[in-house]
């Protein structure tokens, strides 16, 4: 078989397998049943808050995956090295590109697995209201560069730190930052700044397609511009997780 | 006296009917409901109100401006209601109405939010220097839950406990 489908099955099965993943999983599933309780027991929501749901929820799925993914990419290069076990990774006859690929495919199936759990949920607080079927599709197509490119920047930043702490620290950062659209209404994000961090910010990006594609009932041929970005993000995190896991290897 | 207070009374009674006529300025307005409106409607049925502006007088009227208003009159959440979100027409403007014309619309909208409202049409037109309005129409929408908890619950708990189900059946298979 592919080593580099050896190495992400071996990624990947380490989190569904091990106790410790399918506790990552639990903890993971109680936030979103804490988030459909909660749904569950407010009175006060209107028709219109129906994909307003259904949004916020696509919303908390995407940070969880890039949640999930920036603590498997920082282990991966960087508890791999505080482990000892990145030299003997680096020394077998692997293509360098083909490990970090093979890295980054356990993320994808590790957030393949997210996505699956995310599904009954996505379901049960958006089945009696519109776009149930556009949201899940556009959590897939945009949620998922959006996760890879965390992924991505937390191997890069564990290619050039030298432990798993620092890692995690500064990858978390990025992701609370990114994340920012989940707390700050469209109304905060009016300003010149808030635009140019919306134009810049890959979860911006996904946060507003989202927007169009749930709430305003767009056409996801129409988020053009915000698939763009999201790709565009996703090039560069893989260039720098590349260059970065290069120079770890020199 | 006892003649105004007959008076008075039939001009109170008129303003809280579910349907009615004000008349002002030659122009008269007139609002109900159709019959056809669910008699006990809730969170995402349509109900649509039936208005009339008649021209009573002798002179045409020009530039008529007619507009739906919505209220909600809860106790503690009286508020007036965005009706874009309840995808109701906003206004009809007429030109010129003659004696004796009427304009006649439909004023449909779809219910979200649950509470008790008061619908009103308003008019003005270009020589009166006031506004006229309909007599209000009072209706309310029962609560319909927008998340369905028959739904939430099973996968809220299901989810969970069969992972956790999984974890202790491999910590059961390994010891």
């Amino acid at each position: 078989m592919n080593s580099m489908i050896l190495l992400a099955r071996k990624e990947g099965g380490e989190l569904l397998m091990s106790g410790r993943g399918l506790g990552w999983l639990l903890a993971l599933s109680a936030i979103l049943s804490v988030f459909g309780l909660l749904l569950v027991s407010n009175t006060e929501l209107s028709l219109l808050d129906n994909a307003q749901v259904v949004y916020d929820m696509a919303g908390l799925v995407t940070a969880l995956g890039a949640l999930l993914a920036v603590v498997m990419g920082a282990d991966a290069v960087a508890g791999e090295r505080e482990r000892g076990t990145l030299v003997p990774l680096m020394l077998t006859p692997m293509p360098r590109n083909r490990i970090l690929l093979g890295k980054v495919g356990g993320q994808l199936i590790a957030w393949s697995v997210m996505y699956l759990l995310a599904l009954p949920y996505l379901w049960a607080v958006g089945s009696t209201g519109q776009n149930l079927a556009d949201a899940m599709l556009v959590v897939a197509l945009l949620g998922t560069p959006v996760v890879l490119a965390f992924g991505f920047l937390a191997m890069g930043l564990g290619a050039r730190f030298a432990g798993v702490r620092g890692t995690l620290l500064t990858s978390l950062i990025v992701l609370l930052l990114s994340a920012s659209p989940l707390l700050l209404g469209p109304s905060l994000r009016q300003s010149v700044i808030g635009k140019v961090f919306d134009a810049v910010n890959p979860f911006s990006g996904a946060m507003n397609a989202y927007d169009a594609v749930i709430i305003d009932s767009q056409a996801l041929s129409a988020q053009a511009l915000h698939i763009g970005a999201i790709l565009a993000w996703l090039g560069l995190m893989l260039w720098f997780a590349s260059s970065s896991f290069r120079r770890a290897a020199q | 006296m006892n003649m105004l207070r007959v008076v008075l009374i039939v001009l109170a009674c008129a303003g809280s009917a579910a349907a009615g006529t004000a008349q002002a300025g030659g122009l008269s307005v007139s609002l109900a409901p159709l019959a056809s409106n669910p008699s006990s409607p809730q969170m995402g049925d349509r109900l649509a109100f039936h208005s009339v502006i008649r021209n009573d007088g002798a002179a045409p009227v020009t530039g008529i401006i007619a507009w739906i208003s919505l209220v909600q009159v809860d106790p503690g959440r009286e508020q007036p209601v965005d009706l874009e979100d309840w995808n109701a027409h906003k206004a009809v403007t007429v030109g010129n109405l003659a004696p004796g014309q009427a304009i006649v619309t439909d004023w449909p909208m779809r219910l979200i939010q649950s509470g008790h409202y008061r619908v009103v049409i308003s008019a003005v037109n270009r020589e009166a220097g006031g506004l006229i309005a309909s007599p209000f129409v009072e209706f309310a929408v029962r609560r319909k839950p927008v998340v369905e908890s028959q739904r939430v619950l099973p996968v809220a708990f299901g989810i969970p406990l069969a992972i956790a189900g999984l974890i202790l059946w491999r910590r059961w298979r390994s010891s």
